[in-house]
């Protein structure tokens, strides 16, 4: 078997993951200051309220140019997402019904519920 | 030693062939990469019992021919969505808890709109979960309820189980959930009240912008996405790896803004003042003492969370009332530890053994 501590590719693997915690490591003390959160935040603040106005410009303008918004386009993108989850879940619906011929008429909806008699089965084995 | 002396000079050539057929599948599979879409998350067959603004409940169909008396509800943290706990089929909690037997509800969120960002910690604890408890509790035709709160979602678990300490909350499980917020070390800095205005950010943004949520996790390891590019174009060769970097990427991207009001009590009752863990907060007028808590509790923690550190989430089971209290601390990070191949050997097969005879 290869010696895998001088396999170009594990190393190059362990450059790039202690590149990271090193990055990090050091990204963390320097932001643990006080100076950092007192730059960070008047940065931020100011800039937080500048973007807010400049949205709400936006938002008029598009309105007045008969466009939608972002803000419109991500409700959309949401309600496109709610009816992709929906689509979705019929398939796996169908899935099921398909591969199961005893699934009830009519549909899950009116199906009876499952008795609430459960009793946990003997000890399973778990890891930590 | 020397390097060459450890290198198997008889595997170079079958090691050569090995990454030139890996790049050379790096560029086909990275163009699929780009032209595709990335696999449908939170498929689970469920129903939506209510959606009123932000809050969304699903009750997920039960798959068990039998199922345990006391439904679950599931309590997402309001800076993510709930797709984390239902990813693809094998690596889905709630498709665990359903073939184990368990009658599963999830309160979920949705982005708060513009008009939603007054909403206040006392509409979370004190509107919604008692809402959605009461509808869990008509759509089941049982009182009791566990209750299982994720990150954040733990948080307001626990604000709501101080209030209504008297039922119908049977079970609580928590998952990597913060009481002491001085131990929340980075945020606490980006928080500092010497320099973080909050007022004037609520009442300049309204709602707190999801792209602020986001970069604060970010900074918090700020190599680490460029890292996981690094590795996700190494492996890309990797359909597995691709499909898992998909489904992490996407979720943990698709951070949700907080509503106005609500954060401004996080900033100052909880990162400034820390009054959870001092035994001083209050919701809507109402103490929330989390030692008024008596249920049976278990709460997971994460050997590696960078984002709800140890010390912040470990006097919870010291501070709290129960006499049935446990803490595992398990192997990996703030999202591993609920979600992945880590949590499916892990914490699901753990609440199973802890959950099932408490809900009989």
């Amino acid at each position: 078997m290869a010696d895998k501590s001088n396999d170009p590719v594990v190393l190059w693997q362990t450059m790039i993951g202690e590149m990271e915690k090193g990055f990090n490591a050091f990204a963390n003390r320097a932001m643990a200051s006080p100076e950092f959160s007192k730059v960070v935040n008047q940065v931020g603040g100011t800039a937080a309220g500048a973007q807010k106005q400049l949205g709400d410009l936006m938002e008029k303008y598009l309105v007045s140019m008969n466009l939608p918004s972002r803000a419109q386009m991500v409700s959309m993108a949401e309600r496109l997402q709610s009816i992709e989850g929906q689509l979705n879940e019929i398939k796996a619906l169908l899935h099921q019904v398909h591969s199961n011929p005893n699934a009830p008429e009519g549909g899950y909806a009116g199906a009876p519920k499952p008795p609430r008699t459960r009793r946990p089965s003997p000890a399973r084995g778990e890891q930590k | 030693m020397n390097a060459a002396a450890g290198l198997d000079l008889a595997s170079i050539p079958e090691r050569i062939q090995s990454e030139v057929q890996r790049a050379i599948q790096r560029s086909i599979k990275g163009v699929e990469y780009l032209s595709s879409s990335g696999p449908s998350l939170g498929s689970t067959p469920k129903d939506i019992l209510r959606v009123r603004g932000t809050m969304n409940l699903y009750h997920y169909r039960p798959v068990a021919d039998e199922i345990y008396r006391v439904p679950i509800l599931i309590v997402m943290a309001t800076t993510n969505r709930g797709y984390i706990l239902d990813l693809v089929p094998g690596q889905s909690f709630i498709e665990f808890l359903l073939k184990r037997g368990y009658d599963v509800y999830m309160l979920d969120w949705t982005a708060p709109k513009p008009e939603e960002k007054s909403l206040r910690m006392e509409d979370y604890v004190l509107d919604f979960i008692p809402d959605c408890v009461r509808r869990v509790q008509r759509d089941s035709g049982e009182t009791d309820v566990t209750v299982i709160g994720y990150c954040f979602g733990g948080v307001l678990s626990l604000l709501y189980g101080s209030i209504f300490a008297d039922g119908p909350m049977k079970n609580l499980i928590c998952f990597t959930t913060p009481v002491d917020f001085r131990e929340m070390k980075l945020f606490q800095n980006f928080a500092d009240r010497r320099y973080f205005d909050v007022d004037r950010l609520i009442d300049s943004v309204g709602n707190v912008p999801p792209e602020m949520i986001l970069s604060s996790f970010e900074m918090l390891r700020p190599a680490s996405r460029a890292a996981s590019q690094v590795q996700l174009w190494e492996n890309i060769w990797n359909d597995e790896y691709v499909k898992s970097y998909r489904m992490f990427d996407r979720w943990a991207t698709d951070t949700l803004p907080l509503a106005g009001e609500y954060f401004r009590t996080i900033t100052r009752d909880l990162m400034w003042d820390n009054k959870l863990y001092n035994d001083a907060m209050s919701v809507g007028g109402r103490k929330a003492d989390i030692s008024r808590i008596k249920v049976p509790i278990l709460h997971a923690v994460a050997e590696h969370d960078h984002i709800v550190p140890y010390d912040a989430a470990k006097p919870l089971i010291q501070k709290i009332g129960s006499a049935d209290k446990q803490e595992v601390i398990l192997k990996g990070g703030h999202v591993s530890l609920v979600a992945g191949a880590n949590a499916i050997k892990r914490l699901w097969p753990k609440l199973d053994s802890w959950l099932g005879e408490r809900s009989t």
